[in-house]
């Protein structure tokens, strides 16, 4: 499935939605080919429909989509597909679907079409609201991905990250926003006229976890999507910043400095108890858990330089072990969901900050970006794509890319655009 | 799970493997989050009437103290010890480079740095309030050593 990491350039600017402009900057160079025949339906409904499916599936990276002139004389009549045909335009599979608009609802079927195999490998049906256009095209094109690229797609998962409007005087407006994984449909969850930092997203997706300096003070907060009902975790007069949620959604990892220093402690949230994790002259941070939820990772400056520390949670007073050793700087370390690696902050000899990732089988460190202060990177939960901050200009804005090679970026309409966040799979 | 009250539809979701091998049938209805959005527009709350206003500076990925800054604190040291009764806060920051949170991390432990030296020098813990914003709040905008070494700091106030 990992396909070659560099890639033909390809520019393919896209509609812009939302107020983040998605921007596709490369593909992969071994892409499956596809035709997907414009799903008919009334013009108000398919004409978005049509376009969501296909910028999701372009942004993979991974799919070269036939463009739709080229589809007009292939009509299918009657479900008989010309298979020879498809062939000979070198496509790999064919999708064909339709819409059917009720009253209150919209139905979406659609069928996807081995061409090699010469044979149907799926008949799908989602359905929603005439308002869930977005929504319905997202569930096709995460369908459609997961038939033909054989892992799950996240086209319908949801992004947190931080936005900073600037003005004069440093009376910044900070808003914690929400939005699709394409950047559109984006909401306010937190608007502040003080910092907001680390969003975390609760494993089910219902839930936020952020640190806000509202009171003057760092403190993390959880926060309930749907109401708005929020919570400081920790009546403690102290800074607390970091969190990450267990995978099991019981616990939240923290950073506290009650201490005067950065320890990490984990919080059972049911009853509130919190058990210290490290205890070190040094700054302990950045906790992380892992897919299984019994290790964490985390920085610390206990060598000299903040490096990158694994701790088992489930032996009885296990020692953190180092796990990064290539630079002075390895920071805010997360897992790949499948734990074949992890995914982390690196800063090179020529002291710029990039992407790096680490395979738990190689010797070395693989560099994955390569503008000057890229951060806070967040995997998609397929592990295929990555979402991470970079500084163009002296502009912040999102960046992403597949581990097939594709990149793109999320430019903001307004202000700085940070710390990106991934959601779970939703569905 | 805790199901959302506002999931408008339940989320159905059914894989059925046709007899003819490796056909995938499925049905599933779209989910609709409701958001609600928070806004905070309280400030943090304004310390006294400045008393101290120092400023002291540090190195690139360093918490100790340079002989320039010491000369600093000792003015801090004189002030308070003719007004025992003032809290000074001790704020500390980083630049721009680095992770946000080892940042924070790391303005904590600059304010630190000054609280320790100010407690050698015969200031009492319960005089100072150390606390820091990481890179959250530069004093200078800019990419370059000449902001960056404004912004590494720690703000006494």
């Amino acid at each position: 499935m990992k396909k070659n990491i560099l890639l033909s350039l390809l520019f393919l600017p896209l509609a812009c939605f939302g107020e983040l402009f998605l921007e596709i900057t490369k593909g992969s160079d071994d892409p499956f080919k596809v035709a997907i025949i414009p799903f008919a339906g009334s013009e108000k409904i398919s004409k978005p429909l049509n376009e969501v499916i296909r910028n999701d599936l372009n942004r993979t990276g991974e799919f070269s989509l036939l463009g739709t002139k080229l589809l007009l004389p292939l009509i299918i009549e009657d479900g008989d597909i010309n298979y020879q045909d498809w062939s000979l335009l070198g496509m790999d599979y064919l999708v064909a679907g339709s819409i059917l608009q009720g009253q209150s609802s919209v139905d979406v079927n659609y069928d996807i079409y081995d061409i090699q195999k010469r044979k149907k490998i799926r008949s799908s049906k989602v359905f929603g609201l005439p308002s869930q256009i977005r929504q319905l095209a997202h569930y096709t094109s995460d369908g459609i991905y997961e038939s033909i690229a054989g892992i799950k797609g996240i086209a319908s998962t949801r992004l947190l990250y931080v936005n900073e409007i600037k003005s004069k005087k440093f009376n910044s407006n900070y808003r914690l926003m929400l939005a699709d994984s394409d950047g559109a449909n984006e909401k306010t969850l937190l608007s502040s006229s003080e910092p907001i930092i680390s969003p975390a997203w609760s494993p089910d997706g219902q839930k936020v976890a952020y640190v806000s300096f509202e009171t003057g003070l760092a403190k993390v907060y959880i926060q309930d999507i749907a109401t708005g009902k929020r919570e400081s975790v920790l009546s403690k007069d102290t800074q607390i910043s970091s969190p990450a949620w267990s995978p099991d959604g019981k616990y939240l990892s923290l950073t506290l400095y009650q201490d005067g220093n950065a320890e990490i402690y984990i919080l059972r949230l049911r009853d509130k108890t919190l058990t210290r994790m490290t205890n070190q002259f040094a700054i302990d941070t950045e906790s992380s858990w892992s897919p299984k939820g019994n290790k964490i990772l985390f920085t610390s400056g206990r060598s000299g330089s903040p490096q990158i520390y694994e701790l088992n949670l489930r032996r009885l007073n296990s020692k953190a072990k180092r796990i990064s050793f290539e630079g002075t700087y390895n920071a805010k370390a997360a897992y790949l969901p499948n734990e074949e690696g992890i995914i982390f902050v690196h800063r090179s000899r020529d002291g710029l900050f990039h992407i790096a990732m680490k395979y738990k089988k190689e010797n070395f460190i693989r560099i994955l970006t390569e503008a000057k202060m890229d951060e806070s990177p967040s995997v998609a939960p397929n592990g295929n794509m990555v979402i991470y901050g970079i500084t163009e200009g002296d502009q912040s804005m999102l960046a992403g890319f597949s581990l097939s090679g594709a990149s793109f970026k999320l430019p903001a309409a307004q202000g700085e655009v940070r710390e990106p966040a991934w959601s779970n799979f939703l569905r | 799970m805790n199901k959302s009250i506002n999931t408008f539809f339940a989320l159905t979701m059914l894989i059925l493997l046709s007899a003819c091998s490796s056909l995938q049938v499925t049905e599933e209805s779209v989910s609709n989050q409701a958001v609600a959005g928070v806004s905070i527009s309280q400030k943090s709350t304004a310390t006294q009437a400045v008393l101290a206003n120092a400023v002291v500076y540090f190195e690139y990925d360093q918490y100790t103290l340079t002989s320039k800054s010491i000369q600093a604190l000792k003015g801090v040291v004189g002030l308070m010890k003719r007004n025992p009764k003032i809290i000074l806060s001790l704020e500390g920051h980083a630049d721009e480079r680095g992770t946000r949170e080892y940042n924070l991390a790391l303005g904590q432990r600059r304010a630190e740095s000054v609280a320790n030296y100010l407690i050698a020098n015969g200031i009492k813990r319960n005089q100072l309030v150390s606390k820091s914003y990481g890179e959250e709040r530069p004093l200078s905008l800019g990419s370059n050593d000449s902001a960056w070494s404004k912004n590494r700091r720690v703000e006494i106030k």
